[in-house]
């Protein structure tokens, strides 16, 4: 089985060779064209050229929609879930299925899903609604409905992202099996350990276009490292030493607060932010960390417990947070609220509206000196275009985070919450934020910094501790990776089960 | 009592209908505002065929023709054109006020005739029976019609894979859309179907309850029939609950209006209107709406 | 290309219902005669274009505020009602209390509180209750229009009975004339770049906006969506209650049912026309005002129902929804 293909837009001559019986890896830093070129082969988008061939015929790139592709034999696990939530299991692989025939039979349904499990050993729960599933259930459900439908290629997209390390442990052994069983698995990362351990191959992409094709065992991770940055390795940016340690400017005190899905209600919180220190959270994706950035933006109300700012309780509230001194940044545009259609001014002054004089005055707006104020922000933080009138909705990721980052960071608040600043981004403004956040924290700041990138957690965080099913545990210093997934997963002796 | 029962189901037909109609558009991710329109032009289009032909059966059909004639019209805009669907619901509702308006000017300038009614049927042996009998089995043609609708789309919805295709886009488009579900073409089915129950609905009116049309005759049943979804939480037995509750009302009123009560008479009429606002502010519908209830689907990365 | 899609769509709209008319055996020409004399051809057409248009413009804005802060306001005609209502309660019955130069604007303000309160009623169920603003408001609609019937059927009911129509206002509650029109129409004008003022140039107004492109980045912002809606609500319905007190101090003279030709679902065609920005929609009102002025004539003259202008309303819209709207949040 061959697929040969090149493209272009976010593509730039692309190529990916995929073999029969083998484990292939995608490789290459985010934006760089991976999630984009398995699109095209899901039938997903239309490449502006190229070919694509599967089982050695070519495909009419015109008429090759999803529906195609999975009568091709493509089946794609995506990042994020395609099943519908509402569904089971069960009905999730019986609604799309044009064989299934006219009537949604229920006991037959779970019959055909019970098959599946005991054929290809994957566990996947029935009779339950997918929203309520973990994640690594959904992602075991999603592959057993690409191989129901008789999936020769399986696409799984960054399927590792979500996963502890002990479910990446039982997932690798999984696409072995696949592959030996006579299909061609493709499965992208960044995460060269896995790669390692798992792919005969490995492609390597870099701003849209092939870097090379290698073969596991003849390559190293420098290697790989070089192709996919185009330079060595560097070392994350080295922590500085920390300034002395102030007086605590956050604290949590016995935070309760309700969750949003199973196992992300918080529990008993209780933490504490000096000034001049960075304290990291860490956690797996779905184990409060959405419900304790709420609750730390004000937008949440805790069901017990408060939240200090240097030593007294603070009321519920955006404003009442701000009015302390508290500061929020989020690596997502909506949260960290910037409004993607008002213009970069507008967007700086948004949380200032009800008392910043400056700019508010008995009733009226003063456009002027809002776009004077703009006007230096844009200049004080490198944001490109240089237009304070333009939407934000219309910058890069990169520069629309600098919007919000200037906001935040620019009246050099003594408490910041910190969460997922660096999502989405290219690792030069990745390394810009990082820089602000160090910066802060030296000019005596104390800062929360919740991260679902555990890297990003360790590399900046003086102290750091774990977000485990809604309560915070200690994780350990320095330990080796394998002992804090452990953590993660809540394995670790001494945590209470859920 | 029965009586009161039994004028309760039969008011209640044309509400079930036309909800039932739109339960089904919106388990497809469509809210359709236009209902009232809808039944308008229904309501119209069943009088005006009815009275010239004579035939209530020709009136019905071109009822849903009509509707359908404008679900078109709502489809190609906000399904396909992905246009915001509340504003083009008003839109229709205006244009179906004017062209019926028109219409009856038009057609019928000396003055209208009145439309031939349709007679009730009483089910043979079952009407007999006591208690139920009368109220059940004595009814018009619609209520029956109504009551086999409701029955066809649970069955439908739950039993069949179509059924599950239609929820899957309601809840999820993307997914659908993932899978090769062809997400537009069954809003556009749901919008056409919903249509045409809402123009049979109106064709209740003017073929049932009276035997004439007067402007804007609707006078917000279609609304309330929007009302009667989220109230009846969008399951097909809610919204038949939902339904027979409105239907006792206005029987109520109806019988409380002929007893001669000293309440005057706008307060009567105002009556519904109130109690569907007090049903709404007491019945938590918002969670359970469908997933992506209202928002146009679009395929990032490929052009419409 | 900005101001041309709007222009495409008004003289699109009333090509379409011109064929209909004709299609349906009806004089189209003469119709189209009628409609241009009688809204454009000479004082006495402007005048009632004029008196047609401030309505619109008032309840075009109420439309346009609330949609621009993401709440579907459809109920403007309920409020512009349930203003015309409170205005001729408290001109009626206030008159032989009142000193005289307070009785215009206190009928005028409790006209806008009226409206702003009926519209509260439905941003405060959306806000505690989650209900959806686009029933409700429609709902009130024809509360308020009940309403009105009672008041004239009963306590607000003209001494002599002899019909179902309030009381004249007392002179001292009436509108002082402007020309050949009311000065409720000046006051309509400036009302839009009041709007705009409002929207553009205050605190109050960016946060609207936002609420309307983004409830979630608002929320973060420390906005709260729930109540801005209600807050949108209550000035979009205080716009539209003036509208209605106005119609009784400028133009009836006093409240009856029917005093609105749904002024308020005209109203949506305007400011969708005017793509909700509330400087353009004065044209967008003109336009529609000189339509309705004009089938007033159309009816008189050529036996076309002015019920035919909706069609126009209706086409008008659906050629208008290309444009943006803001996102309406989840």
């Amino acid at each position: 089985m061959e697929k040969r293909f090149g493209a272009r837009a976010a593509l730039e001559g692309a190529d990916l060779v995929v073999a029969a019986g083998e484990v292939h890896a995608l490789l290459g830093e985010n934006g760089a064209g991976k999630t984009t070129l398995v699109n095209v082969l899901a039938g997903l988008v239309r490449p502006d050229a190229g070919r694509l061939e599967i089982g050695g015929r070519a495909v009419d790139l015109r008429r090759f929609g999803p529906r195609a592709a999975r009568v091709a034999g493509v089946g794609m696990v995506h990042q994020h879930s395609t099943l519908v939530p509402a569904f089971t299991v069960e009905e999730n692989l019986a609604f799309a299925d044009p064989a299934a025939g006219r009537w949604f039979r229920p006991r037959a349904a779970r019959a055909r899903v019970e098959a599946l499990r005991a054929r290809y050993g994957l566990d996947a729960p029935l009779g339950v609604r997918a929203e309520s599933l973990s994640v690594g259930q959904r992602q075991r459900a999603e592959i057993l409905r690409a191989l129901d439908r008789g999936a020769r290629v399986l696409v799984l997209d960054e399927p590792t992202a979500v996963l502890t390390p002990g479910e990446v442990r039982a997932l690798l052994p999984v696409l072995r099996q696949l592959a030996a069983s006579g299909c061609g698995v493709v499965f992208i990362s960044h995460k060269l350990d896995e790669i390692r351990a798992v792919a005969d191959r490995i492609t390597v992409l870099r701003r849209g276009r092939g870097v090379g094709t290698v073969a596991t065992a003849a390559t190293d991770a420098r290697s790989l490292g070089r192709m996919m940055l185009g330079r060595e390795l560097d070392a994350l940016a080295p922590r500085r030493a920390a300034a002395a340690r102030g007086p605590v400017l956050l604290a949590l005190r016995g935070l309760c607060a309700p969750g949003l899905r199973e196992g992300s209600a918080l529990r008993d919180l209780e933490l504490e932010v000096r000034a001049g220190e960075i304290v990291g959270v860490a956690g797996i994706d779905g184990n409060g960390q959405r419900e304790l950035e709420e609750v730390l933006a004000g937008v949440r109300r805790p069901s017990a417990g408060s939240v200090e700012v240097a030593g007294a309780p603070v009321p519920l509230g955006a404003r009442a947070l701000r009015a302390r001194g508290v500061a929020h940044l989020s690596g997502d545009r909506e949260r960290a609220g910037l409004v993607a259609a008002m213009s970069v001014a507008e967007n700086l002054l948004l949380k200032a509206t009800w008392d910043d004089r400056r700019f508010f005055r008995r009733g009226r707006f003063d456009a002027e000196a809002a776009a004077r104020h703009a006007r230096a922000c844009i200049e004080a933080f490198g944001i490109v275009p240089p237009d304070p009138e333009r939407a934000v909705g219309l910058l890069s990721g990169g520069n629309a985070q600098k919007v919000a980052v200037a906001r935040e960071l620019a009246e050099r608040p003594r408490v910041l919450v910190a969460v997922n600043p660096t999502r989405g981004l290219d690792v030069g403004s990745a390394r810009f934020v990082h820089e602000r956040l160090l910066a802060l924290r030296d000019a005596g700041s104390a800062i929360a910094l919740v991260s679902t990138e555990l890297d990003e957690v360790l590399a900046l965080s003086d102290r750091a501790v774990a977000l485990v099913r809604g309560r915070l545990v200690p994780l350990p210093d320095g330990a080796d990776r394998d002992a804090i997934g452990a953590v993660l997963l809540g394995e670790a002796p001494g945590v209470a089960a859920a | 009592m029965e009586a009161l029962l039994e004028a309760a189901l039969r008011l209640a037909a044309p509400l079930l209908l036309a909800a039932l109609g739109e339960l089904v558009v919106e388990r497809a991710g469509v809210v359709n505002i236009g209902v009232e329109g809808m039944m308008l032009a229904g309501a119209f289009a069943a009088f005006a065929v009815a009275a010239a032909t004579g035939s209530p059966a020709l009136g019905v059909g071109a009822a849903a023709a009509a509707a359908v004639a404008l679900g078109a019209v709502f489809a190609a805009a906000a399904v396909l054109g992905r246009a915001d669907q509340i504003v083009v619901g008003t839109a229709l509702n205006l244009l179906a006020l004017g062209a019926t308006g028109l219409a009856l000017r038009a057609l019928f300038e000396g003055g209208a005739p009145t439309a031939p009614g349709v007679a009730d049927v009483a089910l043979p042996g079952l009407a007999a029976l006591p208690g139920v009998g009368p109220v059940l089995f004595r009814q018009s043609p619609f209520a029956y019609a109504a009551l086999a609708l409701c029955a066809g789309v649970a069955l439908a919805l739950a039993r069949t894979r179509a059924g599950l295709v239609l929820r899957a886009v309601g809840e999820a488009a993307r997914a659908a859309d993932a899978e090769g579900v062809r997400v537009a073409a069954v809003r556009v089915a749901a919008v056409l179907f919903g249509a045409a129950a809402a123009g049979v609905a109106g064709s209740v009116l003017t073929l049932s309850q009276t035997h004439v049309f007067t402007e804007g005759m609707t006078a917000g049943r279609g609304f309330i029939a929007l009302a009667v979804v989220v109230f009846g939480r969008w399951r097909p037995l809610g919204v038949l609950g939902a339904a027979l509750f409105f239907g006792l009302a206005s029987a109520l009123q109806f019988r409380l209006q002929a007893r001669g009560s000293d309440v005057p008479y706008p307060v009567f009429l105002m009556f519904p209107y109130a109690v569907t606002l007090a049903v709404l502010a007491f019945a938590a519908g918002r969670a359970q709406a469908p997933g992506d209830l209202g928002r146009p689907y679009a395929r990032e990365g490929k052009a419409g | 290309m900005s101001a041309l899609r709007p222009l495409a769509a008004a003289a699109a709209a009333l090509v379409v219902a011109a064929v209909a008319i004709a299609a349906l055996g009806l004089p189209a020409g003469a119709a189209l005669r009628a409609l241009a004399a009688g809204s454009l051809g000479g004082p006495a057409a402007w005048t009632a274009t004029l008196l047609k248009t401030a309505p619109l413009l008032l309840t075009g804005l109420a439309v346009a505020l609330a949609f621009r802060c993401g709440v579907w306001n459809i109920g403007a005609e309920g409020q512009l009602l349930a203003g015309a209502l409170a205005a001729t309660a408290l001109a009626t019955r206030l008159a032989p209390g009142a000193p005289a130069p307070l009785l215009l604007p206190l009928a005028a303000l409790g006209g806008a509180a009226a409206g702003a309160a009926l519209a509260a009623v439905a941003g405060g169920l959306r806000a505690a209750r989650g209900v959806s603003e686009v029933i409700s408001t429609i709902l009130l609609n024809f509360v308020a229009i009940q309403a009105v019937a009672w008041a004239v059927q009963g306590p607000l009911q003209e001494a002599s009975g002899a019909y179902p129509q309030s009381d004249a206002l007392p002179a001292a509650a009436r509108l002082p004339a402007l020309g050949r029109v009311h000065a409720g129409v000046l006051l309509a004008l400036l009302a839009a770049p009041g709007a705009a003022w409002l929207l553009f140039r205050t605190p109050l107004g960016l946060r609207l906006r936002a609420v309307g492109h983004s409830p979630v980045a608002a929320r973060f912002a420390g906005i709260s969506p729930e109540r801005h809606g209600v807050t949108a609500l209550a000035l979009a319905g205080a716009l539209a209650g003036a509208a209605g007190a106005f119609e009784v101090a400028g133009v009836t003279g006093r409240l009856y049912q029917g005093l609105s030709p749904g002024y308020g679902y005209t109203a949506i065609a305007v400011a969708l026309l005017a793509r909700l920005h509330p400087l353009a929609v004065v044209p967008s009102a003109l336009f529609f005002g000189a339509l309705e002025a004009g089938a007033a004539a159309m009816q008189r003259e050529a036996g076309i129902p002015s019920v035919a202008t909706e069609v126009v309303q209706g086409i008008v819209i659906l050629f208008s929804v290309g444009f943006a709207l803001p996102r309406r949040g989840a």
